[in-house]
């Protein structure tokens, strides 16, 4: 009975615009300017030549447009960029930003868009190993995913510059990239991460409809990545 | 020296529906603590309303723990019964009451003097239709408000029949409860009207009415720690029956003075009377017919000692404050 009570509510309040911001951002930057910040951090942010790429400018990019906003950049570290959120110079942050981010008590998170493993894939055209315990496995040198090979399996870690580049070996890889590379999963999954992006503290009504569009549009994360991978 | 059985047969009934019915209220506390707990959001008020919740588990046990230890008969390690154990563990319950209280406050009124604004966001509970947490909010306070408040309600009445401070206490602590419950929902309203303030303001009130609640029960563990003389169930004035039972003594024709002294042992008095007899004829006689007399008064008069002595020192009244 509360249940339904709370969805009628949920239906009569949708319509008179609930929840509001305290400080109007989303009134401000529909059909005007939204101010975001990146950090590059490949493949969901780049800046090549200074200008922005990936996976998550292009969200960004078409969540302006449903909004009728443009998008104006600016670049700079994490901790400038959410020092000018905290204090709402920026409306949003993009930056390969997770779930787990230190930045929670400064800056409004979404919910997660995307989750990403980086798991342990062997050539598709080699047999699935039993175990990988001993086994060599290429990983990328000063990830987190080297450090979880190296403590908590049993196979030996191959720090190489590029892991894309390692053909007819085992090699710690973005699930994602498993297709292009004619992998195969062994199933031993290294680490989980979620990926979201960051607003300011308690502009409810932006992060509610920012968070709309991600739920709305999140399918498309595949062929994100995919589009950014190839244009490497 | 005799004792009362605990309970009177009516009483006894009485005492099995208030069991009941704090079986219920925990169980249906820590449903609503589940729900609760499940929504917190970033709501400071949510947060303060889970806090009470979860505290307010402390009565309902304390009460079925003592209902179960005074059963227990007094042995020679532990002459006086186990009535204390149940005030030692109410106390170590309202000093932690009053501290969560004070430090949600304290984290509340920060956070409003930071002008910190709450985020909350959308949420995927049933299925592929996102929603605003506020709205789960609104339904889990409304979940663990009204039930709260008709069960203080319903215990109450047996909190006065049984003469059970923690019953009492846990019944007054229930019923105040629709305050938590509208504060938290006017917060989580407010923040959807974008209202950042309303949030820590009202979970600033939940945590002072919190505070008043540890405040109330330490005050009622220490009088009854202290051996304060017996009070009426709702602790607004002192209980008659030491009166009654000093002019009962005073009305035998063997008594030339006499003064009582009771305290209060769990729902319970016990305590001693100190007579002055006229003459030593039959004294044992007397004592243990005026005992017996004594006991049949009232039946929350669970041990009376009488003493007879030559004369009577009578203890100071205390001051103003007393």
């Amino acid at each position: 009975m509360v249940l339904v009570a709370v969805a009628l509510m949920a239906v009569a309040a949708a319509g008179c615009g609930i929840p509001r911001d305290p400080e109007s951002t989303l009134d401000r930057v529909r059909g005007g300017t939204l101010r975001a910040g990146i950090t590059a951090s490949e493949p969901w942010t780049t800046l090549e030549g200074g200008r922005p790429g990936g996976v998550e400018v292009a969200l960004v990019e078409r969540f302006a447009e449903e909004l009728g906003a443009r998008v104006e950049w600016v670049d700079g570290s994490e901790a400038d960029l959410i020092g000018a959120l905290e204090l709402r110079e920026l409306d949003l942050v993009v930056g390969g930003l997770t779930a787990d981010t230190p930045w929670q008590a400064k800056a409004a998170i979404t919910r997660s868009y995307a989750t990403t493993r980086v798991v342990v894939a062997v050539p598709a055209s080699q047999p699935l190993p039993e175990d990988i315990a001993g086994m060599r496995v290429a990983v990328e040198a000063g990830t987190d995913a080297a450090g979880i090979l190296e403590d908590k399996t049993d196979a030996i870690p191959v720090r190489v510059p590029d892991v894309t580049q390692v053909r007819g070996s085992a090699v710690a890889v973005d699930e994602w990239l498993l297709a292009d590379l004619d992998l195969r999963d062994t199933g031993v999954h290294l680490s989980k991460v979620k990926h979201v992006m960051a607003t300011p503290m308690g502009e409810n009504a932006f992060l509610v409809r920012l968070e709309r569009f991600l739920i709305a549009h999140q399918d498309e994360v595949p062929a994100l990545l995919d589009a950014a991978e190839a244009g490497r | 020296m005799s004792t009362h059985h605990e309970l009177p047969p009516d009483k006894h009934e009485k005492l099995v529906r208030a069991v009941r019915l704090e079986w219920f209220s925990i169980v249906y506390l820590i449903t609503a603590i589940t729900l609760l707990y499940f929504t917190l959001g970033n709501s400071q008020a949510m947060k303060a309303a889970w806090v009470e919740d979860i505290l307010g588990l402390t009565p309902p046990i304390a009460f079925l723990v003592a209902s179960r230890v005074r059963r227990r008969k007094p042995n020679d390690h532990f002459p006086y019964g186990y009535h204390r154990a149940t005030a030692i563990a109410y106390l170590c319950a309202s000093v932690a009451l009053l501290a969560l209280g004070a430090f949600i406050l304290y984290d509340s009124a920060s956070k409003l003097l930071k002008f910190e604004h709450p985020p909350i966001d959308l949420v995927k509970p049933f299925g592929d239709q996102p929603i605003w947490l506020g709205w789960l909010m609104l339904g889990a306070l409304a979940y663990s408000t009204i039930p709260q408040v008709i069960l203080g309600r319903l215990k109450q009445p047996l909190a006065k029949e049984l003469n059970d401070k923690v019953l009492y206490a846990d019944a007054e602590m229930n019923r105040a409860d629709w305050l938590t419950g509208v504060a938290a929902m006017a917060g989580v309203v407010g923040i959807g009207f974008g209202l950042w303030w309303a949030d820590s303001v009202a979970a600033s009130i939940i945590s002072v009415d919190i505070v008043r609640d540890g405040w109330k029960n330490l005050r009622v563990a220490v009088d009854d720690l202290m051996d304060k003389e017996p009070t009426v169930v709702d602790d607004a004035r002192a209980d008659p029956l030491p009166l009654w039972i000093k002019n009962e003594l005073m009305l035998l024709a063997w008594v030339k003075d006499a003064e009582v002294r009771l305290r209060e042992g769990g729902h319970v008095f016990m305590g001693e009377a100190f007579v002055v007899p006229v003459d030593n004829d039959d004294l044992v006689g007397r004592l243990e017919r005026a005992n017996r007399h004594l006991l049949d008064l009232d039946w929350r008069l669970h041990e009376l000692v009488i003493s007879p002595v030559s004369e009577i020192n009578r203890p100071e009244p205390a001051g103003e404050d007393g």
